[in-house]
């Protein structure tokens, strides 16, 4: 068995997936994933904006050697390649940029499902903080002289 | 330790009427060098508008939903800590 890891054709092609995997990975920190695709009405232009969230990561292995134990006269090669990654992309409407020959504005998108859960969230946490707050006062031991 | 790099970029400038419209955002990557492995935050910054006279102006764009998701958590840990101090002095 030898320590040399090479890289067979198999694993090269391999790499270049992952390379462009990549590569694909690093066009999301382009201008135009943020800036959607105009929508023109009339004289009016529309342009949608979104935040977008980018996280991957991957490995790749290959390997090759040969083994006498079976048959030292005629020793057996083998090789291998193996692979694995994973990575998600979150993307979230911000804004829409309205553009008129009259004038440029910026109108906001308000996601109210997530505001609303965020509410619920922190209006959960508060009741909690008073629930354990008032009933870890009832618990305490009264200290008699 | 990971690189942090934050960079702000801008895009084509396009043309509605006698105005030229460019957008601007801004760019967080987090890499690990060595590791194929990184994050990516790309979020709209402003828009910049020029009119045909050459005057310029910058068009912030404000993600009003993540300012109001901190607030209500900055909210809920200021009432957390009020309740606490409340329930102290009692």
């Amino acid at each position: 068995m030898t320590d040399e890891m090479n890289t067979t054709p198999t694993g090269e092609a391999g790499l270049e997936l992952f390379q462009n995997t990549m590569e694909e990975f690093l066009a999301a920190a382009d201008v135009r994933v943020v800036y959607g695709e105009p929508i023109q009405h009339e004289d009016t232009l529309i342009i949608p904006t979104a935040e977008v969230l980018c996280g991957m990561g991957f490995g790749v292995g290959s390997g090759s050697g040969t083994s006498a134990e079976q048959n030292p006269e005629k020793p057996s090669q083998g090789s291998g390649i193996g692979g694995g990654g994973g990575g998600r992309v979150l993307s979230r409407p911000v804004a829409v940029v309205v553009a008129s020959p009259e004038g440029v504005r910026v109108e906001p998108v308000v996601d109210i499902t997530k505001i609303a859960l965020a509410g619920l969230t922190a209006l959960g946490f508060m009741v909690g903080m008073m629930f354990r707050m008032s009933s870890g006062r009832r618990a305490l031991p009264e200290i008699e002289e | 330790m990971p690189t942090i790099e934050t960079e702000t970029k801008y895009g084509e400038s396009r043309q509605v009427g006698d105005l030229e419209i460019t957008p601007v955002t801004r760019v967080l990557k987090i890499h690990k060098p060595g590791y194929h492995a990184g994050l990516i935050w790309n979020r709209p910054k402003a828009v910049i508008v020029k009119t045909s006279d050459g005057k310029e102006r910058t068009l912030p764009v404000t993600d009003v939903t993540r300012l109001i998701i901190w607030g209500m958590l900055a909210g809920g840990i200021l009432g957390a800590i009020m309740i606490r101090l409340i329930y102290r002095h009692r």
